[in-house]
């Protein structure tokens, strides 16, 4: 077996072990022996029942899928666009689901448990679909990133125009959405990104070769028998819908789709199929683990997920920068 | 001879300008030929026809045909233009730090389906065609790190991987010494399959290809031996300077060289004046 496939088998046994250990964390007082009876057979307590069974395993799971998810997302992206800083939510995937959820929370005050996300997937959808519209108009796919931009802050102008002459109330769930949370994520919430995401690996796994072929240029992939647009077309359109859903249920999770792929080149591999992979696995440990500081950190509340992603995050990578000064990227 | 390629008629035309004119050639099995002719003559958008890159021979500003195997090159997918062409461009690069052994498995793709893995069998035959360029040592390397010319003939390696019967190179010698000129040309020329390639210098272009094919403003001006191709007057027509054709003493291939003459040093020739004698290499 050789070093690539020992690291990733190695972070597969980490995912497990840190899903596992996330389910102990919590504010009620669940150990281990616990856990393992709950698990394995029945619970003693019904109490603990309910919390592991609907409670901590429905939130770890969809942080796990969650933190594949958007890593994967940007892993996808960075490789086709062959740009370094590509991320969904440069793409205007973001604020399209905030410009969503706004208008669902300030017109629909009612049922807001299903037309929030709703709301904010197709508010992510829209704003995809401009992007793309854009790029087209102009003819050039390697403007898709600057016209994610464009419309990002576009689209985050009419947010906060809405949100300033808004009902505070409103206003506030808003905001506390878009800094990203797990706490109110079902079971149902996972099949759907689960879902989503096992498309989006298959796609990837089946045209990793097409994918590879373009980080030497357009040029050379179209010469290779890749059709270039279309390929870039599709791909994109699976970044949008796997980061739209997830957005959806969590609101805005940062820096996770940027920085994860960084880590993953240095210690795995450039090429998709070890990006990809690679990216999924450190993905979802290292959102397991920021839920567990979210959740357990502060006593009787919580930090919501997106200020701690973009918190270690940005010290991370700069950390990474720092140490890889001649080989980063 | 097995004819290849059969280029007929073809012209391509952009509003009023005209980029080819009537070009007409047939390109057989084994032939390494060069492409020769001033900036602009249309080297390069020749080579895109022969590829069709881009689905370029659908459009309406070009007529005349491109038959590869006596079938018109238009239909045949993008996935079976790669299994019999593979393209060397001038410059390759990435922002990722891709390995040489990542940059050789892109030449599996045109022969891959989805999902597929690389085999034993695939990286027996990276090995053997990095051993044939001499490169075997440099697998692991990273591809950016490499010079010039070792990227040329890590691409031509990767060519072929891709297993194609015709190799198309554009200005492969562009950006690099003359050590590694003389070497990636050498090693084209004995690979044993078809090439076409695009030459700036008409003496690397006479040593290495049998045959050569001269354009100028996208007209076919003269296609033949090195010798007929490079006739004196010929190419002062077309560069506007006197020229002499010559044997080279050592290789015994024939050379070119231009003469500005001296009292025309202040006329209204376009081309590089600094020196009185320019070689055919000079190089905008």
């Amino acid at each position: 077996m050789n070093k690539v496939s020992v690291s990733l088998f190695s972070l597969a046994a980490l995912v497990i072990v840190s899903a596992l250990a996330a389910i102990t964390f919590g504010p009620a007082d669940i150990n281990s022996t616990e856990l393992l009876a709950c698990l394995v057979s029945n619970c003693q307590s019904q109490v603990a029942n309910i919390i592991i069974w609907q409670v901590r395993i429905p939130r770890v799971l969809v942080a796990l899928v969650a933190g594949m998810g958007l890593a994967i997302a940007g892993a996808i992206l960075q490789n086709t666009t062959r740009n370094p800083l590509a991320d969904p939510y440069l793409f205007g995937i973001v604020s399209g689901a905030g410009l969503g959820a706004t208008i669902a929370s300030i017109v629909l005050v009612d049922n807001l448990t299903i037309a929030l996300p709703l709301a904010a997937f197709l508010g992510a959808l829209f704003s995809v679909i401009i992007v793309v519209f854009i790029a087209k108009v102009l003819q050039r796919m390697e403007q898709l990133l600057l016209a994610g931009v464009a419309v990002s802050f576009m689209l985050a102008s009419i947010t906060q125009f809405i949100l300033y002459f808004g009902d505070p109330f409103a206003t506030n769930r808003v905001i506390f959405w878009l800094m990203g949370s797990l706490a109110r994520v079902e079971m149902a919430n996972f099949y759907v990104i689960a879902s989503v995401l096992l498309i989006a690996i298959i796609t990837v796994l089946a045209l990793h070769r097409q994918i590879d072929a373009l980080l030497l240029g357009d040029e050379s992939a179209a010469s290779l028998g890749v059709d270039v647009d279309k390929l870039r077309l599709l791909m994109l359109g699976i970044c949008a819908a796997l980061t739209a859903t997830i957005v959806a249920y969590c609101g805005g999770i940062g820096f996770v789709g940027l920085m994860i792929p960084h880590i993953v080149r240095q210690i795995i591999g450039v090429t998709t199929l070890k990006l990809i992979i690679g990216s999924a696995l450190i993905g979802a440990i290292f959102l397991i683990w920021v839920d567990v500081i979210a959740r357990s950190s502060l006593p009787h509340a919580e930090i919501p997920i997106g200020i701690i992603t973009s918190a270690l995050g940005s010290i991370f990578f700069l950390f990474i920068m720092y140490r890889s000064r001649a080989t980063f990227l | 001879m097995s004819t290849l390629l059969n280029i007929s008629a073809l012209s391509w035309r952009i509003n009023q300008h005209t980029i080819l004119h009537n070009i007409n050639f047939t390109v057989n099995k084994g032939e390494v030929i060069g492409i020769i002719g001033p900036n602009g003559a249309g080297k390069t958008s020749l080579l895109r026809c022969l590829t069709n890159q881009g689905n370029i021979l659908a459009s309406a500003n070009i007529s005349g045909s491109v038959q590869l195997k006596n079938r018109p090159l238009k239909h045949y997918s993008a996935k079976e233009i790669a299994q019999h062409f593979a393209l060397v461009m001038q410059k390759n690069d990435s922002i990722f730090a891709l390995s040489v052994e990542d940059v050789m498995k892109m030449g599996l793709l045109p022969h891959k389906s989805l999902f597929s893995l690389d085999s034993d069998h695939d990286k027996a035959q990276i090995d053997l065609a990095l051993n044939k360029v001499g490169l075997s040592h440099v697998l692991h390397n990273h591809f950016n790190q490499l010079s010039g010319g070792e990227q040329q003939r890590v691409l031509i390696a990767r060519a072929l991987v891709q297993a194609s019967q015709i190799l198309i190179l554009d200005e492969p010698t562009n950006h690099l010494d003359v050590y590694y000129q003389h070497q990636v040309l050498q090693l084209v020329s004995k690979l044993n399959i078809t090439v076409i390639m695009t030459v700036h210098d008409f003496n690397l272009a006479s040593l290495y290809c049998q045959r050569l094919i001269l354009l100028n403003k996208g007209e076919l001006i003269c296609d033949g031996s090195p010798k007929e191709v490079l006739a004196p007057e010929q190419l002062s027509n077309i560069f506007g300077l006197p020229c002499q054709q010559s044997i080279d003493a050592i290789t015994g291939a024939t050379k070119v060289s231009f003469y500005l003459p001296e009292n025309n040093i202040q006329g209204n020739i376009q081309h590089n004046t600094q020196h009185n004698k320019i070689s055919a290499t000079s190089n905008e």
